[in-house]
């Protein structure tokens, strides 16, 4: 058994952590950067649509069937027909195109011609223009614009 | 000079949410589509402005300085801890609002669109942050961690933002801050959003304030009870 | 740094491999778990493969959450953290090691998880093989992610019931990646946009970790 006088008892203290330090950083936060960039690149995300538009549901009407989806389109002016379970009108894509929507249950406030809105449903065949839906949601635009601007005065006291 | 824009930031707030709701209510016109439900603009867009800017912005910028050796103190971390306290309450004024504008507007209480889908994700990172804090009672790893979460949970904030010009969205596009820089509301209804994003944003600085001062008095009680305890036990030791 | 990440994950798999926690608790969970959300929608539902991807994701989360907690526990064990800290490794190589160790034990609950949703959710057996590719991209995510978050909430109270809140919010976007890329497998639709999106997401949780893992261990 050695002698305790011997033994070296000095506190070993763990050996230090190689540091790659500011290199190995610099070089993670770059790819972090170009991950993030690639990410949040508009090409890559566009499969995170709320909805289809008319124009890209009828171009793949075969491949869509009768599948549920959300579809939208702008109410056409005077084809708004409210019946006792809902309201059947037409709607129109960017690009012409028209699709008959004939929805069951209320229609929200703002639902009103021309509005932009999005339709939860289906065609009713693969190769039909008619749509039945299960709910109307409105889209409202991010302008906003005074209903009776003349009800704003200007501080001399005239109207604008 | 300091102490005196302290003492007036209060009394400012007050007036200013006060001119926002009256020019908001009374004297703004109603808007030529959505009527009066679009009153609800000067209250939404500046909840959420200061839910995911001003306060989540505050609480990652402060995480951030914690974490680089340079600037880490107790102040970052308290600030960062105050700042996401708030930032939780304004999140959730932000889904309640957006909820109550929607319910009328789309027709439903909530849409699982991209801009509130990741809204409510990033108030649940907000209330992940709070629990993170309460489940460590070692003060330096507590700050450490929720510095390192508050950075992860950061990233949610510009996709957030981006949400609605990525993606086709059932939420409205920017108003303010859009793409090609062209304001889309005008006259007295912009002046009161303006003056609304004012209130709302020093509102924040108001209710932070507050909260570290809590904080900074909650640290020292601490103090004090713990050298009182100290105290208490040389005392039993001398018996 | 690599070293070191081949040793560590050499280390838990070793141990994994040793106690069979994976063959005779994680696994059956994860079958009975699959089995149990096919109960919950009801043979319509669960019989249509539109279901499949949905429910393996939500499935594989739970697992996920199961297996962080575990590889954590092998970290907290006595001396463990004293042992790592005395040798003085590489906080980098260690995030990289548990995340390589967890993602293999993830494949493999995968493996038999999909064979489940091909039998019992009737997801078709071709558009499953051509998922693989985002299902092992995913699952390396769920790990590098597990891992960061299994440190986060380590150590402290609760950190079982922990674990879940700090994780869920970051595994949202997996998910939703992870489902849209199966479902566009078995239906058609942008299968590859969501495997790059994964992809970087993977990269992007390893950048994290190998910056961040060290300042959460080191105390």
């Amino acid at each position: 058994m050695p002698d305790a006088d011997s033994l070296d008892l000095t506190p070993v203290a763990a050996p230090p952590v190689p540091r790659r330090g500011r290199r190995r950083t610099i070089a993670v936060l770059v790819v972090l950067v170009l991950a993030m960039l690639a990410l949040l690149s508009q090409g890559l995300l566009h499969s995170l649509n709320y909805f289809e538009t008319i124009d890209q549901a009828m171009s793949a009407r075969a491949t869509l069937g009768t599948t549920t989806i959300r579809l939208e389109g702008i109410v056409k002016s005077h084809t708004i027909d409210r019946t006792s379970s809902g309201a059947s009108f037409w709607m129109t894509g960017g690009k012409g195109q028209e699709v008959f929507v004939n929805a069951h249950g209320s229609p929200p406030q703002l639902f009103q011609a021309n509005s932009p809105v999005v339709v939860v449903g289906h065609f009713t065949s693969s190769t039909s223009d008619r749509f039945d839906a299960t709910q109307i949601l409105v889209k409202h635009t991010a302008s906003y614009i005074a209903a009776h601007p003349k009800r704003v005065k200007a501080p001399n006291g005239t109207t604008q | 000079m300091k102490q005196l824009s302290q003492r007036l930031l209060g009394p400012v707030t007050l007036v200013l949410l006060g001119l926002t709701f009256w020019l908001g209510l009374w004297l703004t016109p109603p808007d030529k589509t959505q009527g009066n439900l679009a009153r609800l603009v000067y209250v939404h867009p500046a909840v959420a402005w200061v839910a995911l800017y001003v306060s989540f912005g505050t609480a990652t910028i402060a995480s951030a300085l914690y974490l680089w050796k340079r600037t880490r103190s107790l102040v970052m971390d308290r600030v960062a801890h105050c700042a996401m306290e708030v930032s939780v309450v304004f999140i959730l004024l932000t889904l309640i609002t957006g909820s109550i504008w929607g319910r009328p507007t789309w027709g439903v209480w909530w849409a699982w669109d991209a801009r509130l889908t990741s809204t409510a994700i990033l108030g649940v990172f907000a209330l992940a942050y709070l629990a993170l804090r309460r489940a460590n009672d070692d003060a330096d790893l507590r700050a450490r961690r929720g510095a390192v979460f508050a950075l992860l949970a950061a990233i949610n904030v510009p996709i957030i933002h981006f949400s609605v010009q990525w993606w086709r969205t059932l939420h409205q596009g920017a108003t303010v801050f859009t793409a090609d820089r062209t304001l889309l509301i005008h006259g007295l209804m912009a002046w009161t959003l303006l003056i609304s994003f004012v209130a709302f944003t020093l509102l924040f600085f108001w209710l932070l304030r507050a909260r570290y001062r809590l904080e900074v008095l909650r640290g020292a009680r601490y103090q004090v009870a713990l050298d009182e305890a100290l105290v208490q036990r040389r005392r039993e030791g001398v018996r | 740094m690599i070293r070191i990440a081949l040793l560590v994950a050499a280390k838990d798999l070793r141990i994994e491999r040793r106690s069979r926690v994976l063959l005779w608790q994680v696994l059956p969970f994860g079958v009975m778990g699959l089995v149990l959300s096919g109960l919950a929608l009801g043979p319509t539902h669960a019989g249509h493969s539109s279901a499949g991807p949905g429910l393996f994701y939500l499935v594989m989360l739970l697992v996920t959450l199961l297996m962080i907690n575990r590889s954590q526990a092998i970290e907290g064990s006595r001396g463990t953290r004293a042992s790592v800290a005395t040798l003085g490794l590489d906080p980098a190589g260690v995030f990289l090691g548990k995340a390589l160790a967890l993602a293999v034990e993830l494949w493999i609950t995968g493996a038999v998880l999909l064979a489940g949703a091909v039998l019992v959710l009737h997801t078709a057996l071709v558009g499953t093989l051509q998922a693989l590719p985002s299902v092992v991209v995913i699952l390396a995510a769920l790990a590098a992610a597990g891992t960061l978050y299994g440190a986060l909430s380590g150590g402290g109270q609760g950190p079982a019931t922990l674990l879940p809140v700090l994780s869920l919010p970051g595994f949202a976007p997996l998910l939703i990646a992870g489902e849209r890329s199966f479902s566009a497998s078995l239906h058609g639709g942008a299968f590859w946009q969501w495997w790059v999106i994964s992809l970087v997401a993977l990269v992007a949780y390893l950048a994290m970790g190998i910056l961040l893992y060290g300042v959460l261990e080191d105390s």
